[in-house]
């Protein structure tokens, strides 16, 4: 109660934005934020750094164990694997950071016309959003692949229909929050544009929920997209895919593990990594 | 320091030690920011402290440090000893036991303060230790049909009836001190005048002490014993009661003192005001903290912290090295005549041509006012509900009121007497549900609202708001940067404001901004929702003058909106007294206080805090 406020007098909002990155973002977040930035160059450069071609055989022949020349050896057939891994990362993690911006995109216009607008419009745009909600994600997925054939795209596509609601609510609800600030009623007053109202009044308020959900939502993907092409309902091949690739490697699990082993690592890591870093953000905006 | 404790100790003997004794606290906050910077200060048994200050000057950490409530991450050294206790190097555990035996605490908001999901009887009966002791407790505060209200939720009471349960929870368990922070800041005049009564009886049946915690003198007025005023984490003076406010010696006291918005402050000329901003406590200057607002200071108070020595004018302490001259007629307070409201005289805008809103028709500055025009606001009969069915309220009822163009009109009520929905619906914010409203020619009527810092929306610099409400009168981008310099100037702020965000500038600042958005664009009629009730005494007389200022300059009519009669005096040329929903008396503002017709407003007038300074003192304090 009272001790709210010597908090406040000692650590106005500057003041603790100023403080938290020295204070409060742990070194482990840091480290998770670091390795997202890495990753993101990282993918970008994939093409100029991986040794051999993800989709042609290398003279080693197949299911070669690890060495020198091959780094995480070949699969079975006769793949290098190290590439396939580096080519297979960056390919989910574009794609996790695909379906994130549709879905703030999406999601965030129309949650910012249902929570600016209000009255039924509002009530007509979120009993949409909650019928989207309702679709199974991997059956829908299933259900696209199986009428438009297997492609990244069409399995994009499938968890980016199911994706976007959350951002329409978050949106939705912190707009609505805004709006009964007096500022927007000052803002009114001043007789200024309803877009501008929207974009410059009222949407930046939703932006640090947007910006922390969205950073969290980057492991969640990784592992979606990873689980849906484990099944099947990836790119198709030979196209590298981390999820795909655990699934092929798996009948050589027992003779030789790191055909299966060394995608299913690379997932794990990629998912660690950016959860990490999606608490080093809230961290960052304060929102604990 | 100690020669002058002993000294205030001598000439008032007691023969039980203090209650509380604070010796030289300091408070350091994360990031240097130094709140408290060495009190001493000492209660005694039965005896009420006012504890005065503005916002930042440390107050409430000074009565959290009393509670051993302050966060981990304060550094403290000095000593708090509660009734013997010390409660600075204290644990954790240490410090419960012995604020749970000894003090009890009310603070500003009972609706945080309480247990939103548990009956009252309960909370208390968790102080208390049973459900028979909160029974009395509840009692003792005053709250009627004790029994009844025991078993109801917080949110069924009214908020002086939830101050009363704080206060039975703050008293159940026979406390010898109880530190009351801000406990009438957020209640009605009337209900506030009921809060301190009770708060003197309690003190006077179980000899409790309280250390009053008050941004606002004449509150400290009403019950303290002794008054303490903390400027920039030091005590500036204390000394009895009367002494402090009748015969002040520090110069911010007599500040404070001239500032302060009396139920007779002169109409025809400017409120004294304090120039400067409050002192940034992540600034340790060597020297005196109110040096750079100070008309006394010079070289030596830069130096070296003043310490507290005897006062010159009464048995209490003062830190300062010119206390002997602070009440002469050296202290300049600002003091200039009143602009007059009278249209002929106002300026016409220097500088760049404005242009009208879109759509509205704009008569020639002159013509709009006088005679020639109808009033800038004219409600016919506005009635406004909200809710439906069993839950309909119906907020104004039957409302008539009409403000002449350039004139002002002060509307007075309590809160929940619809007077905020009225203000909301004569500048477009609300539609009534009936009646008519005619707003007269000229520029769309602007709002000030009570909280100027949440006006502002806190991710634009004050440059893109002023230049965004410009943009709607019809200027191309150089005149536009042109004019919102020239408003900024025009509420006293330099330039580069325009470059900063409202969360890097003051509260002062802030409701500067508010203002120079409101007449970017000179509306016909400005309307300000209760724009002072929430500021220190000095920051309140500043807003006044300014206000005052913008009007006459402007030509603007003003609705001021205001539950204190004395501001509603001051800025109106009539008031208006609101009550439930419909104006039960209107008048020249002179009339109304002198001569109040309706129970309601002679209610109000009692409510105006009094204590004016005896006769003699007053020709002495020659301001000017």
């Amino acid at each position: 109660m009272g001790v709210a406020e010597p908090i406040a007098f000692g650590g106005s909002l500057p003041l603790r934005r100023r403080l938290l990155p020295r204070l409060g973002v742990g070194r482990l977040e840091t480290a998770g934020l670091a390795a997202l930035a890495l990753t993101t160059i990282g993918a970008l450069v994939v093409p100029l750094i991986a040794p051999h071609a993800p989709t042609l055989p290398v003279a080693a022949g197949p299911l070669v164990k690890p060495s020198a020349a091959h780094l995480l050896g070949t699969d079975d057939l006769s793949r290098d694997i190290a590439s396939r891994v580096l080519y297979g990362i960056r390919s989910s993690w574009f794609s996790a950071i695909a379906v994130i911006a549709s879905g703030v995109l999406i999601g965030g216009l129309i949650g910012l016309v249902a929570g600016f607008r209000g009255g039924w419009l509002d009530t007509v745009l979120m009993r949409t959003t909650d019928l989207f909600l309702a679709l199974p994600g991997p059956i829908l997925a299933i259900a696209i692949v199986a009428s438009l054939g297997p492609s990244l795209a069409h399995t994009l596509l499938a968890v980016g229909i199911v994706w976007w609601p959350w951002y329409a609510r978050i949106v939705r609800g912190e707009v609505r929050a805004v709006m009964v600030r007096p500022h927007i009623d000052a803002a009114r007053l001043a007789k200024i544009g309803r877009m501008r109202l929207a974009f410059r009044h009222a949407l930046p308020g939703a932006l640090p929920a947007v910006l922390v959900t969205a950073s969290l939502d980057v492991g969640n993907l990784v592992l979606t997209l990873a689980g849906l092409a484990f099944i099947g309902l990836g790119a198709p091949p030979p196209a590298p895919e981390l999820g795909s690739m655990v699934a092929q490697g798996l009948p050589y699990f027992f003779g030789q593990p790191w055909v299966c082993l060394a995608p299913a690592v690379a997932i794990f890591v990629l998912a660690f990594a950016a959860n990490l870093a999606g608490d080093g953000i809230r961290d960052l905006l304060h929102h604990t | 320091m100690i020669a002058a404790e002993t000294i205030e100790a001598e000439r008032t003997p007691t023969a039980r030690p203090p209650v509380l004794a604070v010796r030289d606290l300091a408070v350091t906050f994360p990031g240097r920011v130094k709140a408290l910077r060495g009190v001493t200060l000492d209660i005694r048994p039965g005896e009420i402290v006012g504890l005065v200050g503005e916002s930042g000057s440390g107050k409430s950490v000074l009565a959290l440090a009393a509670l051993g409530l302050l966060p981990p991450a304060a550094r403290m050294s000095g000593s708090v000893l509660l009734d013997g206790r010390e409660m600075v190097a204290a644990s954790e555990e240490e410090r419960r036991l012995a604020r749970r035996r000894y003090a009890g605490a009310v603070f500003q908001d009972p609706m945080t303060s309480l247990n939103p999901t548990m009956k009252v009887g309960r909370q208390v009966a968790e102080a208390a230790g049973s459900m028979d002791a909160a029974i009395e407790a509840l009692e003792r505060a005053r709250v009627p049909e004790p029994r009844r209200r025991a078993g109801q939720f917080p949110h069924e009471l009214s908020g002086g009836l939830r101050q009363r349960v704080m206060i039975a929870m703050a008293i159940a368990g026979g406390p010898d001190l109880v530190v009351a922070d801000e406990p009438t800041t957020a209640l009605d005049v009337t209900v506030q005048a009921e809060i301190l009564a009770l708060l003197i009886r309690i003190r006077d049946e179980t000899g409790s002490s309280i250390l009053f915690v008050t941004h606002d003198l004449a509150v400290a007025a009403g019950l303290a014993d002794r008054i303490a005023v903390l400027y920039g984490g030091r005590l500036a003076e204390v000394g009895p009661a009367a002494d402090v406010l009748h015969r002040p010696c520090h110069p911010y006291t007599v500040a404070l003192m001239a500032a302060r918005l009396r139920g007779d402050s002169p109409r025809a000329t400017m409120l004294p005001t304090l120039e400067g901003e409050p002192p940034d406590p992540r600034a340790h200057p060597p020297g005196c903290a109110f040096a750079p607002r100070c008309p006394l200071a010079e070289g030596a108070c830069d130096a070296a912290l003043p310490e507290a020595e005897p006062a010159p004018t009464h048995p209490g302490l003062v830190a300062c090295l010119h206390a002997g001259e602070g009440t002469g007629a050296r202290l300049r307070v600002r003091e200039a005549p009143r602009p007059s409201g009278d249209p002929e005289s106002a300026a016409t805008l220097d500088g760049v041509p404005l242009g009208p809103d879109p759509g509205s028709a704009r008569a020639p500055h002159g013509a709009s006012r006088g005679s020639h025009g109808g009033p800038a606001l004219l409600l016919s009969d506005i009635t406004k509900a909200f809710g439906k069915g069993d839950r309909r309220r119906v907020v104004v009822d039957g409302l008539c009121l009409e403000v002449p163009a350039g004139g002002s009109l002060a509307l007075v009520g309590e809160s929940g007497c619809g007077k905020t929905t009225t203000l909301r619906m004569a500048v477009g914010l609300e539609t009534p549900d009936g009646g008519q409203i005619h707003v007269g020619p000229g520029g769309s009527p602007q709002l000030v609202f009570q909280d100027a810092g949440a006006s502002l929306t806190p991710w634009l610099t004050i440059g893109e708001m002023l230049q965004e409400r410009l943009r709607t009168g019809g200027l191309d981008g150089p005149a536009r940067r042109t004019r919102s310099i020239e408003v900024l100037q025009m509420v006293g702020l330099p330039a580069d404001i325009a470059g900063r965000r409202p969360r890097q500038l003051s509260g002062g600042q802030r409701q500067r901004v508010a203002l120079a958005r409101a007449v970017a664009v000179p509306p016909a009629l400005l309307a300000c929702d209760e724009p002072i009730s929430a500021l220190d005494v000095s920051l309140a007389a500043t807003v006044l003058n300014l206000l005052m200022n913008l009007r006459a300059e402007l030509g603007m009519a003003m609705l001021f909106v205001t539950h204190d009669l004395a501001a509603a005096r001051f800025v109106g040329d009539r008031v208006a007294v609101m009550a439930g929903g419909r104006i039960v008396e209107e008048g020249p503002s002179e009339e109304i206080l002198t001569n109040p017709q309706h129970p309601h407003t002679a209610s109000l007038v009692a409510a105006i805090p009094t204590f004016e300074p005896p006769s003699g003192v007053a020709s002495k304090m020659e301001l000017g």
